[in-house]
This record gives structure tokens, sequence and C-alpha cells, in this order.
């Protein structure tokens, strides 16, 4: 179902750690749900994330995320990209996000958090959800 | 240099490449070429995204603020596409003079994207000196992208000599500069060997610019200062030379046939999703208006 058709998603690794199985694992997901799809490569800045988001013009970063810096990264990253006047674009989070930590991340601003024991096509129908106005309204 | 508004930037680019025929009617604004465009095509997994980003550096480094178009296939099933292009160029990203655009080819065909001349043309409306479009083409790829650029690269690989064989006819009279990238893997000198017996056959006689074939690699640095230098030299060539008229009147040629094609994939997709009638009257309803014909 390509639901996200012509949907420009980043999906983005920041910080340290060096697995990103998950994050092709979705990348491979949007692109068969019809969105194109920028995907940016392990151990990124929170501020090169914000500045590719800017250049590319996406309708939503995906961050995935599993060294445990989760809140950090991921403020530090909306912070960047409030800096290039590109606060109102929306970011999800993927990867392993204790389930304690998951009402910071929204407090945050996050639009998504979506981790492994979730199916693929839910996590596609939300993203879809969440970035097609016609829908939220 | 007036420094970049890469929000703004991003955002027209956004706008210009979902737009319809009617809103690029809209928006067309006789902008005059301003950036020296340089192409770079070539078959799939040849190494044109690294090869961009060394090249894009030496470029940089001589001061140029730089754009790189970067076009990637999507695919005709779900529409999607994975645009991977810019992650080769990762060690130049940094760099503030630079700005990376990926686009997927969407409907076109012709190895571009549906709506890359209005693309390019917003792009000569901000501060670049150089545009570098980057493209998937092997044959017909070739004459689109030509139309678009000032001076065109064709990257092959030592792998490539099948495809040499039937590039013969078409493509390699289309290109400016020849690179056989990979140059330190087995056949290297044998392709190379072809491609300038081919071009040597080809040459006009009287023609002024007798393209180069440069070897280049990954631990090779030469061959990228080869490269730099052989753009360079095609840049002055057309300088003293080009019939800026021509130039032009391709260009034009090039986004008046895709602005028709646009226009035929829009009615073909406004017609076949019609549920008011069926596929049948909406079918003999277009094939009658063919008959009385279009674009009159």
């Amino acid at each position: 179902m390509s639901n996200l058709k012509g949907k420009r998603i980043m999906i983005a690794k920041p910080g340290l750690d060096g697995h990103d199985i998950g994050a092709k694992i979705i990348a491979l997901a949007l692109r068969d749900a019809g969105a194109e799809v920028i995907y940016t490569g392990l151990r990124k800045t929170p501020g090169f994330i914000a500045r590719v988001a800017v250049d590319e013009d996406v309708d939503a970063v995906g961050l995935s995320l599993l060294s445990g810096s989760h809140k950090e990264l991921v403020a530090e990253t909306m912070r960047e990209l409030k800096a290039l006047d590109a606060g109102d674009i929306p970011v999800f989070v993927g990867g392993t996000i204790p389930v304690e930590d998951r009402a910071t991340l929204i407090e945050a601003g996050v639009v998504g958090i979506f981790t492994a024991e979730m199916r693929l096509d839910d996590v596609v129908a939300e993203l879809a959800r969440r970035l097609s106005p016609e829908q939220a309204a | 240099m007036r420094p970049l508004d890469r929000r703004a930037l991003g955002r027209a680019l956004s706008r210009i490449a979902n737009a319809s025929v009617a809103e690029s009617l809209a928006g067309m604004q006789g902008t005059s070429p301003n950036a020296y465009r340089i192409g770079m095509t070539g078959p799939p997994g040849a190494g044109k995204s690294t090869l961009i980003g060394r090249f894009a550096r030496r470029r940089l480094d001589g001061g140029a603020q730089v754009a790189v178009v970067a076009i990637d296939p999507s695919s005709p099933l779900t529409h999607g596409a994975i645009l991977g292009d810019r992650i080769r160029m990762d060690h130049i990203a940094d760099n503030l003079r630079l700005f990376i655009r990926s686009l997927a080819s969407r409907g076109a065909n012709d190895g571009l994207a549906d709506n890359i001349a209005d693309v390019l043309a917003t792009l000569d409306s901000y501060p670049f000196d150089e545009v570098i479009l980057e493209t998937v083409g092997v044959g017909q790829a070739e004459h689109a992208v030509r139309s678009l650029v000032d001076t065109l690269v064709l990257v092959l690989i030592p792998e490539s000599g099948d495809q040499i064989q039937a590039m013969k006819a078409g493509m390699l009279e289309m290109a400016d500069v020849y690179v056989i990238n990979k140059a330190d893997l087995p056949g290297a000198d044998k392709i190379a060997r072809e491609i300038r017996a081919v071009l040597k056959l080809k040459q006009r006689v009287g023609a002024s610019w007798a393209p180069p074939v440069i070897m280049t690699g990954a631990a090779d640095a030469n061959g990228i200062a080869a490269l730099d230098e052989a753009v360079s030299r095609h840049q002055a060539y057309l300088r003293n030379s080009t019939n800026t008229e021509e130039v032009q009147r391709r260009r034009l040629e090039y986004h008046l046939k895709s602005l028709m094609i646009r226009s035929v994939a829009e009615i073909l997709a406004r017609e076949t999703n019609s549920t008011a009638e069926s596929l049948h009257a909406a079918y003999a309803r277009v094939v009658e208006s063919l008959r009385k014909g279009i674009g009159r």
C-alpha cells in the first residue's frame, strides 16, 4: 500500500552505536510504502542531521537510537532543527527506548516512538497518519 | 559571496519538484543561466557519487559555491526510492559552500527527474558557481542530460566493456570528458584504449575539442586532479567557443518536451482514475480528443 507516496523521509543515526540494520529495515519499509527515503549512514551529529534535513527539506526525520543516549541526542537534534528555522519538521524515534523514557520524548515533541516489537505495517500506517494533513484533520 | 538561505532554497526546491504543469507554468520566471553545469552520468555502480564527492571537494577548495543534484530511480511499482548518493559525499558535507539535494526520478524515464529543468532553473536564482548533476544513465539517458548541462562527464568502469559495445553508436558521441573509474581493476587499460579508438573515429574534421579519457581510482589523487583540470579546460573552451543560442535552444526544447510529457501523464492519471464513467468510455473520449489533435 503506497500511503507514503511523495513523502520525503530522512532516516538518521545520531551518536555512537554502530548497528544500522533496524534503520535500514525501516528505510526499506518506508520505501515500499512509497516514500522517498534519505538515509545518511552511521554516527552523525545532531547538527549534521539537522542541516541535511533542511537542505533536503524532508517531511519527517526518523532517528534510530540504540546507544541509550536517546534523550540527549533527540533533544539536541530538535534544538538544532529549531536553530535552522526547521522546528516544524516532525521527528520520530526508533530503536531501544525504555518504556519509562517515552513520556519524556513525547513531551519533547517527538511524534512517534517505534520499537522492535512493532509490526512494520503498523509503523508505516502510524507515520502515514501523522504525515498526511488530510487524515490528521 | 551572498550566504545561502538553505531553508528557503530547500523549500523552494520541494515546491518546484512537486509542482503540476499548471503550477510550473505559473511559477516560471525567465531566469538566465547562471551556474556552470556539469553532468556526471554512467551505469549503476560506476562510483559516480564517490567520484563527485572527491571532484566537488577540489572545486570547493578552488573557492566555488557548489550545488550537487543527485537523482536516484523511483520504483515504478511503489513510487518509493532510497536516495543514498549523498552518503558518499559525507567528507565534504560540512562545507557550507556546498548544497546537496537528492531527487527521485518519479515518472521520468530519461534518467532525470520529472521537474528537473525547473529545479535547475531555481538553482540559477541562487548564488552557485557550479551545479553538478548526477544521474544514472546508459544509452538514451545521456541525450536528456546532455541538453541540460554545459560539460558532460561519462563515468565508466573496467567491467563496462560489454556496455561500450552497445553504446558506441549513441553514447560515445555525447560526452565531453570520459572517466574510467576503479582504474586499478583489471581491464582498465583495455577499455580506455577502446574508447580512445572509437572517439578517434568519431572525431569530426575541424572539431576543436578532443574529449580526454581519464583514469581514476580511490587511492589515486592524480586522477581526480586530472578530471578537475579537464573539466576546467572544457569550461574555458566553452567560454571561448560556445554558441550560447544553441545551448539555450537545446534547453528550451528539453523543457518544452518535459512539460508536454508531464501534461500527458497528468491527463492519463486524471482520465484513468475517473470513476464516473467506465474505463472504456474514458478510453473512447481520449482517443476522440487525440483525433482532433492536441497542442493546436
